[in-house]
């Protein structure tokens, strides 16, 4: 009650938003960056897909986007 | 009217603003840098086709030839017939020079907040705007279904593309029509994408250049510097999406039957299965 009496809920709202919506996008694009190394380290004429690489990040990071452009809409 | 500094906290912007009425239009800030971008950038593109040559002399020529080069492999090894790809090449460069052209145009000083026409700014970069890229998007996608129906020969042909086996089986049958509204999401996602990047990036800066205040230009050059990197990322990108759409539908028929599978059953052929070549 002391918190909602001090802030707006919104902003608290708007708060767990982005943070819960960079989580998910953070991880994704580890996984990539990750995994794009693992399997260069093994095979280094991997490393020509980096662009495709860049092209999932992308899809990846859409999402984390979202939820950045969601929080113009809680009023 | 011209500030150098804001006031309260840094202006955000979303949406785009009318600037003004031409009949029953409503001009906004974006499709009027749109348009002034649009003029640049065939001037541009006019001024370096003529002066193309055999040996190159560096500078923009080179820049422009090297990104078309680069457009024209990338199209052309999409596909399994390179001649069949090379009916697509001009659409496909021309697409990734306007968004990144106009990413980067949008980028320049006096965009955005630095001139005001009553409340809203006179200008804005085109494709932070929802209806321009959702126009890219509506178009490089009508275009993609077109030729996608052209390559697979009818457009029967080319609906039977979305079932993996016959569409008398209840479960295939469901599957494809899934598969046909996931296609229709496409053009929202290409668009919100290239939307959203371009848009984040223009409060990204303006909330930087907000913060360091005095020194506003410091805190905000890396910032730009970053968007310069993520606009021609992002019209990589749609080219590249764009560019699979079409060459899953027009390698379909050829993969099967030419190269055959490592394992004695031939698997199941799925539409995802594919979407990891580029």
């Amino acid at each position: 009650m002391i918190i909602a009496d001090a802030t707006s809920t919104t902003v608290i709202g708007k708060g767990i938003m982005i943070g819960l919506g960079f989580i998910g996008p953070a991880i994704g694009i580890g996984l990539i960056g990750g995994n794009y190394l693992s399997a260069v380290g093994r095979n280094p004429e991997a490393s020509k897909f980096f662009g495709q690489a860049l092209v999932f990040t992308a899809i990846v990071e859409l999402f984390g986007l979202l939820a950045f452009a969601s929080t113009f809409i809680v009023k | 009217m011209t500030s150098l500094f804001a006031d309260s906290g840094p202006a955000v912007h979303v949406a785009p603003a009318p600037i003004m009425h031409l009949g029953g239009l409503t001009i906004t800030n974006s499709i009027l840098w749109g348009w002034i971008s649009t003029v640049i950038i065939c001037l541009v593109m006019i001024l370096v086709a003529r002066r193309v040559t055999v040996k190159p002399k560096g500078g923009l020529v080179q820049f422009i030839e090297a990104g078309v080069d680069f457009i024209t492999n990338l199209v052309e090894s999409g596909f399994d017939d390179k001649s069949r790809g090379r009916r697509y090449v001009p659409y496909f460069v021309t697409l990734f020079f306007f968004l990144m052209l106009s990413n980067w145009l949008g980028l320049l000083p006096g965009i955005g907040e630095a001139f005001h026409r009553g409340d809203n700014p006179l200008l804005r970069p085109f494709t932070a705007d929802l209806n321009g890229t959702f126009a890219a998007g509506l178009v490089t996608m009508l275009v993609v279904y077109a030729a996608s129906i052209r390559e697979s020969g009818g457009p029967i042909k080319y609906i039977r593309h979305f079932f993996i086996g016959s569409p008398l089986n209840p479960l295939y049958l469901i599957i494809g029509i899934l598969e046909m509204f996931t296609d229709l999401t496409r053009v929202f996602s290409l668009s919100l994408r290239l939307f959203l990047n371009v848009a984040i990036g223009e409060i990204v800066i303006a909330v930087f250049s907000y913060l360091g205040h005095v020194v506003a230009p410091v805190t905000a050059l890396p910032f730009t510097l970053l968007e310069l990197f993520v606009g021609a990322l992002q019209a990589y990108i749609f080219t590249v999406l764009s560019l699979n759409y079409l060459a899953i539908v027009a390698n379909h028929g050829h993969g099967s039957e030419g190269q055959e599978s490592l394992t004695e059953e031939p698997l199941p052929e799925t539409i995802g299965l594919q979407s990891g070549r580029a």
